[in-house]
């Protein structure tokens, strides 16, 4: 009988390891690609210019014992950054953030810009999980440039923005990340 | 987002069954007599929770440190469904009733969509531990309420006098339907 | 069966989703366009197919005891397959499909197939019994998320289809809508294969 066993667990032994093998193999093929495509997703150009006009690239804040810091604080803040122009003069601060309230679907995952005089600059979805022109809508600048010249010092209430109609909660899911990265904002950037 | 208003946002607003499908499978074939759901409600809340603790734990000290992140649809459902042979084993030496009521659908738990969708989106929303803990106890929860209403209800509605064609599942999901037009009505809710 | 009934026993009689109703969870879920109820039936097409290619090529090797286990890491390798191709090489389909991909690891039909079909019949049929299955899948996906962007959207593909005038009907791309509208769809189906039997 054990003689038995150890032929089970090794025959599933063997398929597990064949199957780890192919996918060790696949995965290192598509890592690249992959990595390359998550990059673009947040870094594409248009993306750069919705959030902070004139910039051509965000860089991780120096401080990088504040990022940990303001992390360590709000789970739903994913990174920190610079944006400078093509003369590497920075034009202003971004905060690249989950959402905390739920929308439709899922999270949502903004960058929020702020010039240096406190305003925000630009907001641009990385990504979202909504409803395929409902939900998603909230990424259109129809929507998202509402935003601009808003006062980072105090969060946007209910009344003084206009949601998308018909997607209330994916608006609510938008609306609480740019709070969350007004917050961070005040409390650590300005 | 604190712990209390994710429990309540897993538990109703976004219900796992009514908002977002998964376990619909289940739900719908389990569901006949209240105290049966029940059994299986609790079932898959001991299954959930557990199945996200392990996988949670394996995932951030295993696949993370070496680099196997890939492996994680592999390994996740091979952990739930060695759980679920315990639950199994557990189920048949201290409530043999409850075996024998659930059936084909206590293996079956393995299949449940919500088991491995909720260990999933613990790594998905980045969760730490605690949160985790009680995304999966919230959801897991809202889980059993759906299954319990739905008993109750499908209760009535085989009493009801129906076209042949909408008999069975037809009507079943239709019932589902409108009952998440109820659970539609909490997504404003905030806390 | 010869091999178009196999064929066509995977896309009509036995459906995966319209008469078996197994597999709803994407199902509902992921029809709210038909783009994406394309792309995700494609992806189960490929998962099941693949499964049921190794599953039956192994079939004398895999000793009994231990066969829900090993299909379950054969069917989970070529979900993280498709997976990473998806990540890769489709990825604004893979962001619309989301945490459904890996799901389709746990979608009924394939262990199904891999225990009642695959592990008992050759590889050629096999092939078929998983293309039959899967395409019938894609067929319900294609009918479900058409109705529901159209209703719910008014485009198809992201074409728009009827006037701007229309006001879409939430109701169809929401979560009651997809049940409600798979319900019909499924009581549809029933009388439709109830009036061809008499």
């Amino acid at each position: 009988m054990k003689n038995n066993f150890v032929k089970l667990v090794s025959i599933l032994f063997i398929i597990a390891a064949v199957s780890a093998g192919i996918l060790a193999w696949l995965n290192d093929t598509t890592k690249d690609i992959i990595a390359q495509n998550e990059a673009m997703a947040s870094m594409d150009p248009a993306i750069l210019e919705a959030v902070m006009p004139g910039s051509v690239m965000f860089y991780d804040f120096e401080d990088t014992a504040l990022i940990d810091t303001v992390k360590a604080e709000n789970n739903k803040i994913i990174n920190l950054m610079t944006a400078v122009d093509a003369s590497d003069n920075e034009l202003g601060k971004v905060v690249r953030t989950w959402s905390t309230v739920k929308g439709f679907n899922g999270d949502m995952e903004l960058y929020v810009g702020f010039t240096s005089d406190g305003q925000i600059s630009g907001v641009s979805v990385i990504s979202h999980q909504e409803t395929s022109g409902v939900g998603s809508k909230t990424a259109e600048p129809a929507f998202t440039e509402q935003f601009i010249g808003k006062d980072a010092s105090s969060e946007i209430s209910y009344s003084d923005y206009d949601a998308v109609t018909g997607a209330t909660y994916s608006s609510e899911s938008f609306l609480s990340a740019v709070n969350n990265a007004i917050k961070v904002y005040s409390d650590y950037l300005k | 987002m604190d712990l209390v208003s994710l429990f309540i946002t897993s538990f109703i607003v976004n219900n796992i069954i009514f908002m977002q499908f998964l376990g619909a499978c289940p739900f719908l074939g389990v569901s006949k007599k209240i105290d049966t759901a029940a059994g299986m409600g609790i079932a898959v809340i001991f299954v959930i929770t557990l199945a996200s603790i392990i996988t949670f734990i394996i995932y951030h000290t295993i696949l993370v440190t070496f680099e196997l992140e890939y492996l994680q649809t592999i390994v996740f459902i091979l952990i739930i469904a060695a759980l679920v042979q315990f639950v199994e084993m557990f189920l048949k030496k201290s409530a043999p009733g409850l075996y024998q009521a659930l059936g084909i659908f206590l293996p079956l738990i393995t299949t449940n969509c919500a088991v491995l969708g909720v260990a999933i989106n613990n790594i998905i929303y980045e969760y730490e531990f605690i949160e985790s803990l009680v995304y999966s106890v919230g959801t897991s929860a809202g889980f059993l309420l759906a299954i319990v209403l739905f008993a109750g209800v499908r209760d009535k509605v085989d009493y009801a006098d129906l076209p042949d064609s909408l008999k069975g599942s037809a009507i079943s999901l239709i019932t589902a339907g409108l009952m998440s037009v109820a659970f539609l009505g909490f997504s404003g809710l905030q806390l | 069966m010869n091999k178009l009934q196999i064929f066509n026993n995977g896309v009509t009689k036995e459906n995966p989703i319209l008469v078996q109703q197994v597999g709803m969870c994407a199902t509902l879920a992921i029809t709210t366009s038909l783009l994406n109820g394309i792309g995700m039936g494609v992806a189960v097409i490929a998962v099941l197919t693949g499964s049921n290619i190794v599953i039956s090529l192994l079939r004398k090797f895999i000793p009994d005891e231990v066969r829900i286990p090993a299909f379950i890491i054969v069917i989970a390798a070529f979900t993280t397959i498709i997976d990473l191709l998806m990540h890769a090489y489709t990825f604004e389909l893979y962001k619309a499909l989301g945490v459904f991909i890996p799901l389709i690891v746990v979608n009924c039909i394939i262990l199904a197939r891999a225990e009642a079909f695959a592990s008992k019949n050759s590889l050629s049929d096999s092939i078929i019994d998983g293309l039959g299955m899967g395409v019938g899948y894609l067929v319900a996906m294609i009918l479900l998320s058409s109705i529901r962007e159209i209703l719910g959207n008014g485009t198809i593909l992201g074409f728009r289809i009827l006037p701007e005038a229309y006001e879409p009907m939430m109701m169809a791309v929401q979560p009651p809508g997809a049940f409600i509208l798979l319900g019909l769809l499924i009581g549809i189906v029933n009388y439709v294969s109830k009036s061809k039997k008499a």
